[in-house]
C-alpha cells in the first residue's frame, strides 16, 4: 500500500514565518514564529526545522504548499520564489495557496467572507456573490462576520465580527495543496491585489523641430 | 589539469532577470547565458520602479534558471554549486533570486554562494580574456560609477567613484530631457553622431579635483538649461540642436572618464590591465577615448562583449566559482542586501548614516 504523500507548506504573508508538514491529513510538524523582518534569513532554516522535527527530508516531499497572499508584498515574493526554486530542485509540484483559501478551509459557512489585514485601515477581501477580491476599507465589511486570523482595533470599532480560521495557516495552506495534488497547477504566483505604486513619469517632453 | 567547477548563476538585481551555466576551469567557460529583460514593463514610467521589477523577478527567475540550464544542455545533476547575487541592488529582486536560489542549493545539496553583483561585474575580464591580478577596472553602468583596484577576487580597493549619478542615469536622463527614447545611452549615441560637440560648452565636473571622484547631476542639470535656453528661443528643439546637445553631452562624459581614468592608472602602476565593464562601456566614443589613454599608458584595454558588460548572470557564477575556490561558502540564513560595497575599508561616497555605504 503506498504511503500517504507528504506536503510541506509555508506562509510568510503577514509578520510571521509559518511552516507545517502534513502527511495524508496528519500534521506531522509545525512550527510558527512571530517576526517583523528577517523572513529571508530565517525561512529555509526554519524549513528544514520542522522537516528534522518530521524525521523526514527534502527529498521525500510529494508537493510544496506555499502562501500566496494577499499580504506584505516583499513577504509574499519570499515565500513563492523560495517555492519556486524548491520545485525546480525536486522536480515536484509548488502549489499556491492564496489566503482565503487558506482562512476558508473547513469553515462550515463557505459564503462567509475572508479578510486579511491591510495597511491603512483597509481589508483585503475574499471573493464573494458578484463582489471580487479586493481593497476595501474597514468599513465595508462593517456589522458582518469575517474569517480572520487577527482583530485589528479598527475592526472591532467598524463592528465587524471576526470568526477564527479552522486551521492555523500553514497547515490549511499544506491542506489545501494535499487536496489539489494530481491537478493541473500552474506555477505559484503572488495575489498582491493592488496593483503597484508608479506614476507615469511627469516630465513632459520638448517639442521637437525639423 | 584543475578541475571543472559547473556553476549555475542567478542575477536580479535591476530589471534584469538572469541566469546562466558557467565551466569554471574550461576553455570556453560560458556554457550558457539567459536574460529575461524588463525594459517594456517600465517604459511608460521613466525609469526602473523597484515594485514593477521585483514582481517580475520573483515569477521569473526559476524560469530563467530552466532556460539556462536547457541551453547549456544539462540538468542540476552537473551543477556543483549555487551562485547568486546577494545584493547591492533593489531589494525586492535581490531577494527572488536569493530565495530561489536557496531553494535550489538546499534540495540539491549543493553549496550556496552569495555574490556581491559590483565583484561580477569586476571579475568579468577574467572570465572572457583570462587578465591577471592586480588590474584597474572602471566599472560604469547605470547604476554604478567607481575605479576599482582589482587583486583578487574579494580584494578590492576602490580608488574613486561617483558622488551622486552614475554615467547611465545621467544619458538616461539627458534622453528624458532631449525628446529621446529610452535607455537613453544608444539613443544618445545615435543621436549625437550628427552633432558638434563644440556648439555647447558643457561643464567637466570635479576635473580640478586631484583625485578619481566624479559627479554627473550637474551635468544633467547643465543640459536641462541648455536646452531650455534653446527653446526660449527657437520655440522647440530642432533635430540638429539635439544632435549638438547629445555631442556635447557624451564629450563632456567622455573627458571626465578620461581624465579620472588617467588618475587611477597613475595610482596602479603595477597594474596588468585596463579594464571597463557596465552598460555605458558599449558607447563608442567613450570607448575610443578609453582605448587611447590605456594605449598612452602602454597597458592593454580589455572591455568585455557588451552582453556581458549590461547584467548577466555569467559573471556572477564565474564571480562565485571564484570565490568558491577560495574556500568561501554561505548557508541558508544568507541575507539579501541593498547595501554592499565591494570595498568595506575606504571611506563611503554615497550613502551614509546608520545604513552605511550604498556601493
Amino acid at each position: 500500500m503506498p504511503s500517504d504523500p507528504l506536503v510541506l507548506g509555508f506562509d510568510t504573508s503577514a509578520a510571521h514565518c509559518a511552516a507545517a508538514l502534513l502527511c495524508g491529513d496528519r500534521v506531522v510538524a509545525s512550527v510558527h514564529e512571530d517576526m517583523g523582518r528577517g523572513q529571508a534569513e530565517r525561512l529555509m532554516p526554519l524549513l528544514e526545522d520542522v522537516l528534522g522535527q518530521g524525521g523526514t527530508t527534502w527529498a521525500a516531499l510529494d508537493a510544496i504548499g506555499v502562501g500566496t497572499g494577499p499580504g506584505n508584498f516583499t513577504g509574499i515574493r519570499i515565500s513563492v520564489a523560495t517555492a519556486r526554486g524548491l520545485a525546480l530542485g525536486l522536480g515536484c509540484p509548488a502549489i499556491g495557496v492564496n489566503g482565503f483559501d487558506a482562512l476558508a478551509y473547513g469553515a462550515r459557512d463557505v459564503k462567509t467572507w475572508c479578510a486579511v489585514p491591510a495597511p491603512r485601515d483597509h481589508l483585503y477581501l475574499s471573493a464573494n456573490a458578484d463582489l471580487p477580491v479586493r481593497l476595501a476599507p474597514v468599513s465595508d465589511a462593517a456589522d458582518r462576520t469575517v474569517i480572520c486570523a487577527t482583530d485589528t482595533p479598527a475592526m472591532a470599532a467598524a463592528g465587524v465580527r471576526v470568526i477564527a480560521p479552522v486551521h492555523p495557516i500553514a497547515e490549511a495552506i499544506a491542506r489545501v495543496a494535499m487536496a489539489r495534488i494530481g491537478q493541473e497547477v500552474s506555477r505559484p504566483v503572488p495575489l498582491y491585489i493592488r496593483p503597484a505604486d508608479a506614476a507615469p513619469s511627469r516630465e513632459a517632453a520638448p517639442i521637437i523641430l525639423p | 589539469m584543475a578541475q571543472v567547477l559547473t556553476v549555475l548563476g542567478l542575477e536580479s538585481s535591476c530589471d534584469d532577470t538572469a541566469s546562466a551555466v558557467v565551466r569554471f576551469g574550461a576553455p570556453t567557460p560560458i556554457a550558457s547565458s539567459v536574460v529575461y529583460g524588463q525594459t517594456a514593463l517600465h517604459a511608460e514610467f521613466g525609469g526602473v520602479v523597484p515594485e514593477i521589477a521585483a514582481r517580475a523577478h520573483a515569477e521569473k527567475i526559476d524560469l530563467a534558471v530552466e532556460a539556462a540550464l536547457q541551453e547549456a544542455d544539462i540538468t542540476l545533476d552537473a551543477i556543483d554549486a549555487i551562485a547568486v547575487t546577494a545584493g547591492p541592488g533593489l531589494i525586492g529582486g535581490v531577494l527572488a533570486g536569493v530565495m530561489c536560489a536557496k531553494g535550489l542549493a538546499a534540495t540539491r545539496g549543493l553549496p550556496l554562494i552569495g555574490v556581491n553583483h559590483l565583484a561580477g561585474h569586476a571579475l568579468t575580464p577574467r572570465m572572457t580574456d583570462g587578465i591577471a591580478f592586480p588590474y584597474v577596472m572602471l566599472l560604469v553602468s547605470g547604476g554604478h560609477c567607481q575605479f576599482l583596484r582589482v587583486d583578487g577576487p574579494d580584494d578590492f580597493t576602490r580608488l574613486g567613484g561617483t558622488i551622486d549619478d552614475a554615467p547611465g542615469e545621467a544619458f538616461d536622463k539627458t534622453a528624458r530631457i532631449l525628446g529621446l527614447p529610452q535607455p537613453g545611452g544608444p539613443s544618445v549615441e545615435v543621436a549625437a553622431q550628427s552633432g558638434d560637440p563644440k556648439t555647447f560648452a558643457l561643464p567637466r565636473p570635479l576635473l580640478d579635483r586631484p583625485n578619481c571622484d566624479m559627479s554627473f547631476s550637474g551635468l544633467k542639470t547643465a543640459v536641462l538649461r541648455a536646452r531650455d535656453a534653446v527653446i526660449a528661443r527657437d520655440g522647440g528643439l530642432h533635430e540638429a540642436v539635439r544632435a549638438d546637445l547629445c555631442a556635447a553631452f557624451q564629450a563632456a562624459v567622455r573627458d571626465v572618464l578620461v581624465a579620472k581614468s588617467r588618475r587611477a592608472l597613475a595610482l596602479c602602476p603595477d597594474a596588468t590591465t585596463f579594464a571597463v565593464a557596465g552598460g555605458v562601456a558599449a558607447n563608442q566614443t567613450l570607448r575610443a577615448g578609453l582605448t587611447q589613454l590605456a594605449d598612452e599608458a602602454g597597458l592593454p584595454f580589455c572591455a568585455p562583449p557588451l552582453r556581458l558588460c549590461t547584467d548577466n548572470a555569467a559573471m556572477i557564477a564565474w564571480a562565485g566559482a571564484e570565490r568558491l575556490a577560495l574556500g568561501a561558502r554561505d548557508d541558508m540564513t544568507l541575507a539579501a542586501r541593498p547595501r554592499w560595497p565591494l570595498d568595506t575599508t575606504s571611506p563611503a561616497l554615497l550613502g551614509s548614516g546608520k545604513k552605511g555605504a550604498k556601493a
